[in-house]
């Protein structure tokens, strides 16, 4: 009876056995020695291998790709005493090399002088078409397509005592042919950068209606 | 470059909210202005430095600067790689297919009507003649001057030097002498020293020049003492507080000769005292 017992209790010790190697990292190479030993004698963290091989813990973490939420209305920054709030520096002209070397210009100063700048973005270019009176008739032809490059860099926290000798830069610096100006940072200009959504709009004043 | 542009295009460079901005900055002068009461106040006289506030007004550069030989030379050379690098425009394909379809023309075995039929709808106008219609609008072009017909050497015109940025100087009777300063007038209390400096600006005689200031805040600061026999019990020396303002580069009228100057930065050593000139020197940028 003693062996038959034995050799239930081996038999469920090698399950045990398989099912714990299959589930903890454990590098014990068992042998069947006695019962006891095996059940009890969980000193695997106490070895000094224990955990070789382990390297999960050594990468980088990798966040869950998150997708990309709407754009959110980040708070407008107010002036202050000592400080302007956000105000956007445009650069615009027909020129496209020159105006986005001069915006890149004023990019890389702003943060060569760690002037914060929140964004730097471009709006979309604008045609304009010059149509010519015909000499002989009333129609008009079109004589050439000019095309409005407009690139913003926006800045906020800038300090009052510093705003001079920037503008004082960049005023030396204009190109000829590329128009430069202020503005404040408003709500509308945030806006203005989205495109019109007739459907929600439409469905927007019907309910109203 | 664009060459339409090549005429003085200037900046109609404004901060639209100035009111705005200066209500926001305003409490940096006023608080300057508030200490200075309070020290007149409870020590009963007031401080013995008379306060000054200049301009130093700047006509800004209306054209780039002529490039050095080895910017010259390295312009040609990116031209000539972007020209070998780049593939043929819209225009340019016109032009080569026009060229073939002519020589084909040319050959004896041509079949007209094989050709013609894919090109009956094409214009008359070709892309050499449209070519050909632009050098000519391209010849009646008039650039406008990079140097206007003023003299280099004539400081009283606000139109030389186009490439660099020039500051105005006054002749001033101070003491018993005339120097060339830059503008400047005395504070009175109950204004911000940038009003100060702005009515400096506006007091020039002979000269009406609007102007923008670029801040509240000074760019610079001289302080000098009256020589001996003027010092009194409660005024030894003034100081001035120096303020940027930007001209817009349109046509000016000439001012008088001899009491005012437009220099460079190279050329303010001449017009200045030592002392004033290495401080006025910090502030001022040349490019």
């Amino acid at each position: 009876m003693n062996t038959l017992l034995n050799k239930v209790l081996l038999l469920q010790n090698t399950q045990a056995l398989v099912c714990a190697v299959s589930s903890v990292q454990s590098q014990l190479l068992t042998t069947h020695m006695a019962l006891g030993v095996l059940l009890t004698n969980r000193q695997y963290r106490s070895m000094p291998t224990h955990g070789i091989g382990k390297y999960r813990h050594l990468l980088p973490k990798a966040l869950p790709k998150k997708k990309k939420d709407r754009v959110q209305v980040k708070q407008i920054k107010a002036a202050t005493a000592t400080e302007f709030g956000v105000f956007n520096v445009c650069v615009s002209g027909y020129d496209m090399t020159l105006v986005e070397h001069y915006s890149q210009y004023i990019h890389n100063l702003c943060n060569h002088l760690d002037i914060k700048v929140d964004e730097s973005y471009a709006l979309p270019t604008k045609s304009t078409e010059v149509m010519l009176m015909q000499e002989q008739g009333t129609k008009m032809y079109l004589d050439a397509v000019l095309k409005t490059h407009e690139r913003i860099v926006q800045i906020s926290e800038m300090k009052a005592t510093l705003f001079p000798i920037f503008m004082d830069v960049v005023l030396k610096n204009q190109p000829e042919g590329v128009r430069f100006c202020v503005k404040q940072h408003s709500e509308t200009d945030f806006q203005a950068r989205f495109k019109t959504r007739p459907e929600l709009e439409g469905l927007l004043a019907k309910i109203n209606n | 470059m664009a060459a339409p542009f090549s005429r003085v295009y200037r900046p109609l460079w404004r901060i639209i909210t100035t009111s705005a901005l200066n209500r926001g900055v305003r409490n940096v002068s006023s608080s300057r202005q508030q200490w200075s009461a309070q020290n007149v106040k409870p020590a009963g006289a007031a401080s013995p430095w008379a306060l000054h506030g200049a301009v130093c007004l700047q006509r800004l550069p209306a054209v780039s600067q002529d490039r050095s030989p080895i910017e010259e030379e390295f312009m040609e050379l990116m031209h000539q790689m972007e020209l070998e690098r780049s593939l043929l425009s819209d225009h340019e394909l016109r032009l080569l297919e026009d060229a073939a379809r002519m020589s084909r023309k040319q050959e004896e075995d041509y079949d007209s009507d094989e050709e013609e039929e894919d090109y009956r709808d094409k214009e008359i106008v070709t892309a050499q003649d449209l070519e050909d219609i632009w050098e000519q609008k391209l010849k009646q072009f008039q650039p406008a001057p990079r140097s206007q017909a003023v003299d280099e050497k004539d400081v009283s015109s606000s139109e030389r030097c186009l490439a660099d940025s020039l500051i105005l100087l006054v002749k001033k009777h101070v003491g018993s002498q005339k120097l060339w300063l830059l503008p400047q007038i005395q504070w009175q209390t109950g204004e911000t020293l940038r009003q100060t400096a702005e009515r400096a600006l506006a007091s020039l005689p002979g000269a009406d020049l609007t102007a923008t200031f670029l801040g509240n805040a000074p760019c610079g600061f001289y302080k000098y003492k009256y020589p001996k026999d003027i010092q009194k019990e409660g005024s030894v020396g003034a100081k001035v507080f120096f303020f940027k303002a930007v001209l817009p580069s349109h046509k000016h009228l000439p001012l008088e000769k001899n009491s005012f100057a437009w220099v460079k930065k190279e050329e303010l050593q001449d017009f200045l005292k030592p002392e004033y000139l290495k401080q006025v020197r910090r502030f001022i940028m040349a490019l």
